[in-house]
């Protein structure tokens, strides 16, 4: 019987155990339920977040930036990382039951892109788990193309790849996209730069940043109803491309001679480049195509952050630690010709003018004394020339750039119409050139709470208010042309991927500022500027032109400090291209003379006009030949290194020694 | 035996609930074998999605056959098998150190013959149970309730485990080896003391080594294992290592709701949940079938495990009732610790869930041993009276 107990007593004591398992299912019963309410909405979002990690984004290629000729001036290529499955390679090793993936795989990617092999075997017996170690970063498709020969399977069209080994195991390329500016600093300030994909600073780069863009693609994998895994693909769009009116050998004359002024003034006056900024625009008159755009000092756009051409290394750390680098980078990057403000000067003489022919408070016939100053509101404003420049018509006012004419202009003008007619030439309003960074000027013009007589008298001559240089381009591009204000721009095309045309930017007419006869005479006026003024030394060989001088008191007044600029057309009486040149502070000892911006002038258009195709109108002195024909025609024979996809070798590029000979019987008109 | 000096006719008995419970859990694991390993197994066997199906589905045809085969070998052999069973479970992990030994997944736990491969610690756990029923059943009740009666079968288990644990370096098996015949020696005997003793020695040996660790008097740096406690008591903040798949299992409970994401659409099964159709296939069971399919799950090893505790009430055999408690003993074991490691009650430790994980020879010497309690079902006797009540009625045979 003694038997027969100790069975029952197992299996009592066994039912003493299933209740404590009974027990046990309890609590973890009630654990599952705990869990699950506490966290069910959580945990599905962590599971759902972890499924869109387990998807791949496509980048999509970035839209290039051309300009007018096709030049490239900003392009994305393609780049590769070399990505080594260390794990996946160690277990074909496994597999295999022998070291031939993993020598094999070492050896070739050591051998193509000339690696140390020591140092990948380092790496896998450190850190064999490894799935994603990259071997070498941002190498080309071409590169690539030398490894994947040996991993590409023999195939329909390449049966005899005996290059194929089939031991390569884990080796995988990881796509991405550079942005390559391949004319450096070529047009920095338009251009702008963008460093990662989707993220552009300044320029045409982020004002077009969704064009440029594109679409990301997405490769995701899921598990269809058969649980198998289909992998889906959206592919990319790549962003479009921009055809920008920029013309690259205009903005390289223009640069080049930026650059000159800048070298030869060098430390002249003080320590520092030739002036603190050298802004030029060359626009076209009757359509606001802008075909260069350049600021000085510039940058490099595949290195941005390279300051070295305004600070040494020491002045760099030390704005790195006093947190002001960004700032200085801030200041090199934005672009001068659009974001930085100035009072214009004499260059406003012309709008003046403008404004009272228009309104019949000028007729153009009367005349002036200037004594070299005048009293205004129990102020003694001076004139330029502060021995007086005796009796003076209208346009010998302009000529001569007269302040007293001007003033008492003004005072005949009145601040209404003067107000208005700020507001009809832009003055204060942005032009809405397609570039960011425009500034905004409109708490820097007067209103009519803050012109005053003095006030009035000095805005005549283009001092105590504002504007940038984009605006002044755009209005006297008007008052030459007809009177017809034209947006600015500097896209004029843009392109799908596949290179058809998505849009076309049309030059865009915005209003007629002034009529045509009041244009006619501003044409005059400036031109006299040229023939009998201030603006004589502007004057290239072989074309007639008209413009304006500026010279600019900066604040605080008399602290010798001048903003010098010069703004014309060309040719003189059928005006097609403006062209503006402000130097901010030249490096001189005595900044007040125009000179130096007219001279600037004369260099670029000497150059720039014959490129455009803009006939002669004079004969060319003995003193002209020599100069044209000493030009340095670089560019001019640089513009073959790019694509001339129309091979007709650019007909209007001109050959100087048949230009010389041309000749226009309407030459300088005598006053 | 007393029986067989009177001529007594023994009720035929077999337990279908029992069979059916089992036949019932092995289908339901095949389904979630397939439901959690078929996305890995397409993208690590060249699409065949089948893998793992397949090969749990010859498994479970091998348990089965070694089920029925156990069912009709009287059980009272395994009593004078007590010495071939030990040293047969030692033999069988030294195997490891011969060519035989094969590695997976980073460790040297299977022995490979051919196609088939086997894992020696559930050959271990298998004949544990019958050198510890053996041993325990020739001992008598005076030695039973003494020391010996505790180190005598312990000293050799323990040798087992530690080899288990030295040379496959499998704590958890080690530890399921250990905690049987523990288990058995106290459902065997109630005046030895000493079950109960250890077994407070370990929970307190555990509780201060898991306060040790937490407070940093003891590097976790040491082994992994003691990492493995870091990363159980804050899981979130090990989410990269060692805490991920706990982390990843408790995603997967919580996220099922109450009545799951629906048979087959489990995400955590994509590839974030390591070992899916094995150790963590009860959290896969909760994704897809909500709380409700878990608890069901549960309810099923309840049944199971009342089956097989309710044949000893019925078997008047001592040595048949231990060898039934330790299939017990075994199950509810594995099937507490499993649950407790995916819903993170205790430190991450790899244990399949009985009957329903994929793991091959889990499954066949789980089933074998369900056929030696079958076996001793079919060897129990209803009470007396009964029997002599319903003598004429039945339809009868004698043993």
């Amino acid at each position: 019987m003694a038997v027969r107990n100790q069975s029952r007593e197992v299996a009592i004591r066994l039912g003493v155990m299933y209740i404590a398992v009974l027990l046990a299912f309890v609590g973890l019963g009630l654990k599952l339920i705990f869990i699950t309410k506490e966290n069910n909405d959580e945990y599905k979002q962590r599971i759902l977040s972890q499924q869109a990690y387990d998807s791949k984004t496509l980048a999509a290629k970035r839209g290039e930036i051309i300009d007018c000729n096709g030049t490239i001036l900003a392009a994305s290529k393609e780049n590769y990382d070399v990505i080594l499955d260390v794990k996946m390679m160690l277990d074909a090793d496994r597999e295999n039951g022998n070291t031939d993936a993993s020598n094999d795989t070492i050896r070739t990617l050591a051998q193509v892109f000339g690696l140390n092999e020591a140092d990948i075997r380092r790496y896998v017996s450190e850190v064999p788990d490894s799935q994603y170690y990259v071997v070498k970063k941002g190498i080309s498709y071409e590169e690539m193309s030398h490894f994947t020969v040996y991993t590409n399977k023999p195939s329909e069209e390449n049966k005899d790849n005996s290059l194929y080994n089939k031991n390569i195991t884990g080796v995988w390329f990881d796509k991405y996209y550079v942005r390559d500016y391949p004319q450096k600093t070529l047009a920095s300030d338009v251009i702008g730069f963008s460093r990662s994909e989707g993220q552009a600073s300044y320029g045409l780069e982020e004002y077009y940043n969704d064009i440029l863009t594109g679409t990301p693609g997405r490769k995701y994998g899921f598990l269809s109803d058969e649980a198998t895994v289909e992998v889906t693909t959206i592919p990319a769009v790549d962003g479009d491309t921009l055809v920008s009116t920029i013309d690259s050998n205009v903005q390289m004359i223009v640069e080049k001679y930026l650059r000159d002024f800048a070298e030869e003034y060098k430390d002249n006056a003080r320590p520092g480049w030739g002036a603190n900024n050298i802004g030029c625009i060359v626009m076209r008159a009757n359509s606001g195509d802008i075909l260069a755009m350049a600021g000085f000092p510039n940058f490099n756009l595949s290195n941005p952050d390279d300051l070295s051409i305004l600070y040494t290394d020491e002045e760099i750390e030390a704005m790195v630690e006093e947190g002001t680098y960004r700032d200085a980078c801030d200041a090199l990057w934005k672009n001068f010709c659009i974001s930085d403000t100035y009072e214009p000067g004499s260059v406003m003489k012309p709008f003046t003018v403008a404004m009272g022919l228009e309104t019949g408070k000028l007729t153009g016939n009367e005349s002036y004394n200037c004594t070299g100053s005048l009293m205004v509101a129990d102020h003694e404003i001076h004139c330029h020339n502060t021995y007086g420049d005796g009796y003076l018509s209208v346009k010998g006012a302009v000529a001569k750039s007269c302040n007293v004419a001007l003033m008492q202009m003004s005072k005949a003008i009145g601040p209404e119409v003067f107000l208005q007619y700020q507001n009809i030439f832009n003055l204060g309003l942005k032009t809405n050139i397609d570039l960011s960074g425009e500034a905004r000027t409109e708490r820097l013009v007067f209103n009519s709470s803050n012109l005053g007589e003095s006030e009035l008298a000095t805005a005549s001559f283009g001092q105590g208010f504002n504007v940038t240089m984009i605006q002044m381009c755009a209005g006297y591009a008007a008052l030459v042309n007809g009177g017809y204000y034209y947006e600015p721009h500097v896209v004029s095309k843009i392109l799908s991927p596949g290179g058809t045309v998505v849009k076309n930017i049309e030059p865009r007419l915005v209003k007629q500022i002034v009529s045509n006869s009041t244009s006619d005479k501003i044409i005059e006026y400036c031109n006299a500027v040229v023939t009998e003024g201030t603006g004589w030394r502007a004057k290239p060989g072989g074309y007639a032109i008209g413009g304006k001088t500026g010279t600019a008191e900066t604040l605080p007044r008399g602290n010798g400090e001048y903003v010098l600029s010069f703004i014309c057309h060309a040719p003189a009486d059928n005006p097609e291209i403006i062209c503006y040149v402000v130097i901010d502070r030249p490096n001189v000892l005595v900044q007040e003379d125009a000179k130096y911006a007219t001279i600037l002038t004369e260099k670029i258009l000497r150059e720039i006009l014959p490129y455009l195709g803009i006939p002669m109108t004079e004969e060319l002195t003995d003193k002209d030949i020599e100069e044209l024909s000493e030009l340095d025609l670089s560019v001019l024979t640089g513009r073959m290194e790019f694509p001339d996809e129309a091979g007709d070798g650019q007909a209007n590029a001109p050959d100087p020694s048949i230009d010389l000979t041309v000749t226009d019987t309407d030459s300088s008109e005598g006053n | 035996m007393a029986a067989e000096n009177k001529k007594v006719k023994y009720k035929r008995y077999f337990d279908y609930s029992l069979l059916f419970i089992v036949l019932f859990m092995l289908g339901f694991g095949l389904v979630m074998v397939y439901s959690t390993s078929s996305y890995s197994a397409s993208l690590t066997f060249d699409g065949d999605s089948g893998y793992y199906l397949k090969r749990q589905f010859i498994s479970v045809f091998v348990g089965l056959f070694a089920m029925i085969v156990t069912t009709f070998i009287p059980y009272q052999i395994y009593s004078k098998l007590k010495w071939p069973a030990i040293f047969g479970a030692m033999g069988s992990i030294l195997l490891i150190l011969t060519p035989l030994g094969f590695t997976a997944n980073g460790a040297r736990r299977w022995l490979r013959f051919g196609p088939l491969s086997l894992q020696p610690a559930e050959i271990c756990k298998f004949c544990i149970i019958i050198f510890t029923a053996a041993l325990l059943n020739q001992m008598g009740p005076k030695v039973r309730s003494k020391w010996k009666g505790f180190w005598f079968p312990m000293v050799p288990t323990g040798i087992v485990c530690l080899m288990v644990y030295i040379l496959t370096n499998d704590f958890s098996s080690a530890f399921v080896i250990g905690i049987i015949p523990l288990l058995m020696i106290m459902i065997s005997e109630k005046n030895n003391r000493w079950p109960p003793v250890i077994l407070l020695v370990i929970v307190a040996v555990a509780a201060v080594m898991i306060l040790l660790v937490s407070k940093g008097w003891i590097p976790a740096s040491l082994s992994f294992r003691l990492g493995r406690i870091l990363a159980w008591l804050d899981p979130e903040a090990y989410a990269d290592g060692k805490g991920m798949q706990v982390l990843q299992s408790l995603y997967g409970i919580g996220s099922g709701g109450i009545w799951g994401k629906g048979l087959g659409k489990s995400m955590q099964k994509l590839g974030f949940l390591p070992e899916a159709q094995n150790d963590m296939i009860f959290s896969i069971i909760c994704e897809e079938l909500g709380i409700v399919g878990g608890l069901s799950v549960m309810m099923m090893f309840i049944f199971l495990l009342w089956r097989i505790r309710d044949i000893t009430a019925h078997s008047r055999d001592y040595f048949g009732n231990l060898l039934v408690a330790g299939v017990f003993t075994h199950i509810a074991v594995q099937v507490i610790l499993n649950i407790c490691v995916v819903t993170n009650t205790v430190p991450n430790t790899g244990i399949p869930l009985p009957l329903i994980s994929y793991g091959g020879s889990s499954v066949i010497f789980l089933l074998a041993e369900i056929g030696i309690v079958m076996n001793v079902g079919r060897h129990a006797k209803f009470v007396e009276e009964e029997v002599d009540e319903q003598e004429d009625d039945q339809t009868s045979e004698t043993d």
